[in-house]
């Protein structure tokens, strides 16, 4: 078993890459997918064993550099590190490199050279390809997806592992379901928390065929030095005062905590959600207006927000406008919380939103957080629009 | 939301530009199209816009230093700059505040992590919603990537132009490309500026904003404006 050093994904994939295997990094266009593979080929290296870095679209010092800049010394790694140069024929540029492919746009060149790198490994180790669809866009998708199926049938042959990263350009649909679904024994989704821009990143298992592996989504950042890290996201829950804020915070939390006096919240209140496969730290602001400061600070980095609002207090309703305002999360997604739905006198989600005039795109979901009821129906609408995928 | 290109007598005719515009500049070499798409980055960020601007033909600094030679008074924390030429020469050159690297014009998912990057910096720390985006130019990212892969390129990041309500701008030279490359580009875009040659130097006009092309106009460029005539 080979550990690709992701955090989580070794856990998930119940210990990593089997020997003879293959994994490919799904990326969609502008995630920082690129550095998962590097990462688990220095970790792999770091570890003992011996590494093949198929350079598609960098010049190998310029590859060298990236390592370092992450963090990971190739010059330390010694004959257990070696570069499929890929990118130099391209360009015209000589190259000092062991495997020099000679003609780029080959898959035949380029097979060649791997074969003769997974030979001379003397041990199991791991083959990494810097860019997939770099070689794809070259070579043209059906063959590189006949050449993915020869490398791969090498790979089983020698017991090396393969991690290939690929970035899902808008190719065929076909070439898109056999790189996700079809070809490889693991595939790792790294995708995009979208609204206006993208905002976060996440990864998650789509399949393994070695194991039951686990189904749960990871948001992480890319550090330098320090590669990839996961990162918890912040979700905010604001609303008018009174609303039921601490309530839905705690009815929501696996645990929680609240900075209040007198039942009022003063400072934030703060919980843990763990559900269906999603962890997150959620933040609830404080309702008073004399506290606005308070919530401009708390609204930073916050991944989505709960407008909590007293669904029986139409006179509320401005407020917790204004409070969605304060947050600046307008881009952000967001889910209306219809509190209190057990009272009497109570309005309509749909009531509620045309109160608002919030769009349709925007979820009014009722709730009644003395209960729990709706609120995690709630957080996983949410969730959705938060890993939407663009 | 909308947006004006800071080129007045294309801006009185066309109007208010919308969110979400695609617009691709064609002209012959040397007509002065770095300067016009520094121009027009120059022109948001007069508008309290971010600029992020995509170079695959000069150094990032080169294009930073554009904006220092004429003493333009501008907040510089708003300025991106994807840099796809540094290292290329060779220099192992980290990122800045201002400048981020690009492995080479060949690496379009770096440049399109870059590009996101910056988006979402300016939109999530700094708050700003208006972004205009540059690539100068497309001309030298054809050269080293196929038109279909160039075009699976675009067909995303426009896209993602509309979807943060930003305004791109992408610069090609005319004569480098055949019929077959322009005709497949255009379709992405949802206007054009062209630039041709004249007897008297070279002319300005914006397509497909009006009914009609706007008229040829002669320009010239002094220092970070460009005076059009007629």
């Amino acid at each position: 078993m080979i550990e690709t050093g992701i955090p989580k994904l070794d856990d998930y994939l119940h210990g990593g890459v089997p020997l003879g295997k293959t994994l490919v990094y799904y990326a969609y266009p502008g995630v920082e997918g690129a550095v998962f593979g590097m990462q688990s080929l220095c970790h792999a290296i770091s570890n003992g064993i011996s590494g093949v870095y198929v350079a598609s679209s960098t010049e190998p010092h310029r590859i060298r550099e990236q390592f370092s800049e992450f963090g990971w010394d190739a010059d330390e790694y010694g004959d257990r590190f070696a570069i499929i140069d890929a990118f130099s024929g391209l360009i015209g540029a000589d190259s000092h490199e062991r495997y020099v492919v000679a003609d780029p746009e080959d898959t035949r060149s380029l097979t060649q050279c791997i074969k003769n790198a997974m030979e001379d490994l003397r041990e199991p180790g791991v083959i990494v390809f810097e860019s997939l669809s770099t070689i794809m866009d070259l070579c043209g998708e059906l063959e590189t997806l006949d050449a993915i199926e020869e490398w791969n049938q090498y790979a089983m042959l020698y017991d090396h592992a393969m991690v290939y990263n690929f970035t899902a350009w808008p190719y065929s649909d076909d070439t898109l379901l056999s790189i996700k679904e079809d070809i490889f024994d693991s595939t790792i989704s790294v995708g995009g928390i979208t609204g206006n821009v993208i905002f976060g990143q996440y990864f998650g298992v789509l399949k393994a065929n070695w194991t039951d592996a686990v189904r749960k989504y990871i948001l992480f950042k890319v550090l330098k030095p320090g590669g990839v890290r996961a990162y918890i996201p912040k979700i905010l829950v604001t609303g008018p005062f009174d609303a039921g804020k601490s309530t839905f915070v705690h009815a929501l939390s696996t645990r929680a905590v609240s900075v209040d006096r007198l039942g009022t919240t003063i400072a934030l209140d703060h919980g843990h959600v763990d559900h269906k496969g999603f962890a997150a730290d959620i933040f609830g602001t404080p309702g008073q207006a004399r506290f606005d400061p308070i919530i401009k600070l708390l609204s930073g980095e916050a991944m989505g927000v709960f407008l909590v609002l007293d669904s029986t207090r139409a006179e509320d309703f401005a407020r917790g406008r204004q409070m969605l305002e304060i947050t600046r999360s307008f881009g952000l997604p967001v889910v209306i919380i219809a509190n209190k739905q057990d009272c009497d006198g109570v309005l309509t989600p749909d009531d509620i939103r045309g109160q608002l005039d919030m769009p349709e795109t925007i979820p009014v979901m009722p709730a009644v957080a003395t209960t729990g009821n709706g609120v995690f129906e709630a957080f996983e609408t949410l969730i959705d629009m938060v890993m939407e995928v663009g | 939301m909308t947006y004006k290109l800071g080129i007045s007598r294309l801006d009185e005719l066309i109007g208010d530009i919308k969110s979400g515009t695609n617009i691709m500049m064609i002209g012959p070499p040397i007509s002065g199209k770095d300067d016009i798409a520094n121009i027009i980055a120059y022109q948001g960020l007069l508008d309290a816009n971010a600029a992020v601007i995509v170079s695959t033909r000069e150094p990032g600094n080169n294009v930073l230093e554009w904006f220092e030679r004429y003493n333009l008074d501008v907040p510089m924390d708003r300025i991106g700059i994807v840099d796809c030429v540094t290292r290329t020469l060779g220099f192992g050159a980290p990122d800045t505040d201002n400048i981020k690297m690009a492995s080479s014009p060949v690496d379009l998912t770096g440049i399109g992590v870059k590009i996101s990057q910056f988006f979402e910096h300016f939109w999530m720390e700094m708050h700003l919603r208006e972004t205009r985006l540059c690539i100068n130019s497309l001309s030298t990212i054809l050269m080293y990537s196929n038109l279909q892969t160039v075009f699976r390129f675009l067909h995303v990041f426009t896209g993602r132009i509309k979807a943060a309500n930003a305004l791109g701008i992408y610069v090609i030279e005319e004569g480098m490309h055949d019929e077959k490359t322009i005709v497949t580009l255009k379709q992405l875009f949802d206007g054009m500026i062209e630039i041709r040659e004249s007897e008297e130097g070279y002319q300005i006009r914006a397509v497909g904003f009006t009914p009609k092309p706007t008229p040829w106009f002669d320009y010239e460029i002094d220092g970070a404006n460009i005076v059009l005539r007629g």
